[in-house]
């Protein structure tokens, strides 16, 4: 209620600004890679099959609420419905029952929705009428999602319990994940049940790939700012072994890009153990200390640069 | 297709039944369902007419020979859904699929611009209306605050939910539940969706059926509800059966509306707003516009009424009696004098400009509200139409906040025509 000390204001309120942010995974993050490939993969399908125009089977992607999907829909436009969160699953098991025999409901969702969504995955294995394709982003590695809580899925004893059959995908291997779902839409039709794990980025196999294919890879360099980086791992035994002596040491300025991002390179101040992650060319140096160079294999607009490889 | 009409014979429907029946004539596709007291019957029912178990009982029997004889599709999912959530989200994908169209039946041209202007239908020059599977979907009260998540999203992608019908079995007594619970709190005030209360299973299904005709091309999902006592009780209901088959076998298909489908925060927004400023006072409009359709009634007692009587769910039921039995009427009569009795089973939206009608022509001081649950949301609705409009009309409260015991059960009459 509006008072001396409390005035109502004078106008009408202003709408909220909402302000647009660049739309982008956490570095090191594959997901958005994946849904590129389920749709590549439907194009490779029908022109396995000779299919065009309305010949042609036709895509649904049923979505959960999560980064790496609100990405897909973002920056690739390929999600056509993201409900509620943890419904991804059962979604997609309703529009099959109102959806035509030419279209294939591809679901999805993080591992941390897995765990809402097991309802609805098990609804899917059980469903004997239609096939299920259900992509799980296992965002363990890089810790996010279900990974910021201890909760570990061993999709491997988890996903045959429930009733499907599980594939592992590194979600970097776009085209090897795209003739894998050209050679999955038959099985959904087949009314066969397949959940396909995006496995969390793994540094070490995008370098040895994107070295394998010629790419030359991107590298971080750093200002004089950006000093001592052997001491964050002094640091670190210190604070584990010592603690009471913590207080005593001077400040470190890349405690958090080196310890934080769980970087080697950064750690030792060693260039040549870089793999190209990318999670440095994201992370916000208050000193602006730090910086990248090169391709980014984390950014999730890299997509058209890696079809090129 | 054309629609296929049969004689049920002589039977008598529970109101769960009543509404799979009414369900069935609007020609309802998909079903899915949490099983709860009062309301399992009713998936029960489709489970049964979808081959899932066996058939049990006369009105599965007789309506499934029918069903098999017409080619009549029907999905039933109960007990697979694992949850109340999860019902309403497989009811969720069921429905948005749009790949057919129906002629306008309700909507004017400029009304379809506001319901549908915005989608990727908004360039159809005819004004279809887009549509896809009808689809019901049940669970008992408890089950709307399990659902809550996927039904406040149904709001956030209208119109595509257009042809989604809920049905909540509400245990307001606790008979065979933890929680009492008045759900016309839920759907009405939190989700804000049609919401109604029926009264009767001779006249439920006629209900529910229009119910799908006008809502699903208003694009907004609609509730039935029905209380303990009527969910279980049978009645003597219509014998003959008109199944909408040109409903039940529209094209299947999913069309790509992302702005709409991906419920992200810069699409619901805008959204949200609309249905507030815009559809809900269109819902209202065209609710008045079809009160009798939807299974309401007005009537005049007396050439100069100074009060309105609404009832409302079981109250309506018990002043059937009134029609029948000089000795009520009269009972009502001297209680109120000449009086209107409007009697509802919408709960959600009321049309405020009925009440102004009624106000500017007849010399009104009260309108007495009768209506079962604590939410007493017809009252708290009637209160703001008045300050709103202005009206110098007192609203007088006169519900029962809670359902008696099945086996206590009473009628309601005395209660409205006592002195």
């Amino acid at each position: 209620m509006a008072s001396s000390q409390n005035p109502a204001p004078e106008g009408p309120a202003k709408d909220e600004i909402t302000y647009m942010r660049p739309v982008s995974n956490c570095a090191g993050c594959g997901d958005t890679k994946v849904s590129w490939s389920v749709h590549q993969g439907m194009r490779l399908f029908n022109r396995e099959l000779g299919l065009k125009g309305k010949d042609r089977y036709r895509l649904i992607y049923a979505a959960d609420r999560g980064c790496g999907n609100l990405q897909g829909y973002h920056t690739y436009g390929i999600v056509d419905a993201i409900l509620c969160m943890g419904s991804g699953a059962i979604v997609g098991d309703g529009i099959k029952e109102s959806c035509s025999e030419k279209e294939i409901v591809v679901t999805a969702s993080g591992d941390g929705a897995y765990n809402f969504n097991i309802s609805g995955i098990k609804f899917a294995a059980k469903n004997k009428k239609f096939g299920a394709i259900n992509v799980i982003y296992n965002n363990f590695n890089i810790r996010m999602t279900g990974g910021q809580i201890p909760l570990e899925v061993d999709f491997d004893k988890e996903g045959p319990a429930l009733g499907f059959e599980i594939i592992h995908v590194n979600p970097y291997r776009v085209d090897d994940n795209a003739e894998l779902f050209k050679e999955l839409y038959p099985r959904y039709l087949k009314k066969e049940k397949i959940m396909v794990v995006a496995d969390g980025v793994c540094v070490l196999d995008m370098g040895k790939d994107a070295r394998n294919a010629g790419v030359r890879m991107g590298h971080f360099k750093r200002s004089e700012e950006c000093l001592n980086l052997q001491f964050a791992k002094e640091r670190e035994r210190v604070a584990r072994e010592e603690p009471e002596k913590l207080k005593d040491l001077p400040r470190f300025k890349c405690r958090l890009c080196g310890i934080g991002l769980r970087c080697h390179a950064l750690l030792d101040n060693d260039i040549s153990i870089c793999y190209g992650c990318g999670s440095c060319a994201q992370f916000p140096c208050p000193q602006d200390a730090l910086s990248f160079e090169g391709i980014s294999f984390s950014t999730s607009v890299s997509i058209p640069e890696l079809t090129k490889i | 297709m054309e629609n296929a009409t049969f004689d049920l014979g002589r039977m008598r429907l529970s109101g769960n039944h009543a509404i799979a029946r009414g369900t069935l004539e609007a020609g309802v596709r998909v079903t899915s369902a949490y099983p709860g007291a009062p309301i399992s019957d009713l998936q029960g029912s489709f489970e049964q007419l979808a081959g899932n178990i066996p058939k049990t009982n006369a009105f599965t029997i007789k309506v499934g020979e029918v069903l098999d004889q017409t080619g009549y599709q029907l999905a039933a999912h109960w007990g697979t859904t694992t949850n109340e959530d999860n019902s309403v989200a497989l009811a969720l994908g069921a429905v948005i699929g749009k790949a057919d169209f129906k002629k306008r039946e309700f909507l004017t041209k400029k009304e379809w611009d506001l319901v549908y202007g915005e989608t990727v239908f908004a360039k159809d020059e005819e004004k279809r209306i887009p549509v896809g599977s009808r689809v019901m979907t049940s669970f008992k009260h408890l089950g709307g605050n399990t659902a809550a998540d996927a039904l406040r999203v149904a709001v956030n992608v209208v119109p595509y939910t257009g042809g989604l019908g809920i049905a909540s079995g509400d245990d307001r007594q606790g008979t065979s539940s933890q929680t009492m619970q008045d759900n016309k709190v839920l759907y009405a005030f939190h989700f804000r969706i049609p919401t109604l209360e029926l009264h009767s299973p001779s006249t439920a299904h006629t209900t529910v059926k229009n119910c799908y005709r006008l809502f699903e091309e208003l694009g907004v999902p609609f509730v039935v509800i029905m209380n303990y006592d009527l969910s279980y009780r049978e009645d003597s209901v219509d014998t003959v059966m008109e199944l909408d088959m040109e409903a039940n076998h529209r094209l299947k298909g999913f069309t790509r509306d992302p702005k709409h489908l991906v419920t992200i925060g810069p699409h619901i927004r805008p959204r949200e707003i609309k249905f507030h400023s815009k559809l809900i006072p269109l819902f209202k409009k065209k609710v008045m516009e079809n009160f009798e359709f939807l299974g309401n009634k007005v009537t005049e007692y007396g050439a100069q009424p100074k009060a309105v009587v609404v009832v409302n769910g079981p109250f309506r039921e018990d002043f059937r009696l009134v029609d029948d039995d000089p000795a009520l009427k009269e009972r009502l009569l001297n209680k109120y004098g000449d009086v209107v009795v409007i009697e509802s089973d919408l709960v959600f939206p009321q049309p405020g400009a009925l009440y102004e009608d009624l106000v500017s022509k007849f010399p009104i001081e009260k309108i007495f509200v009768f209506e079962e649950g604590y939410g007493r949301v017809i009252y708290l609705q009637l209160l703001d139409i008045i300050n709103r409009r202005g009206l110098d009309v007192k609203v007088l409260d006169c519900s029962i906040p809670y359902e008696p015991r099945i086996y206590e059960r009473f009628s309601y009459i005395d209660h409205i025509v006592n002195v």
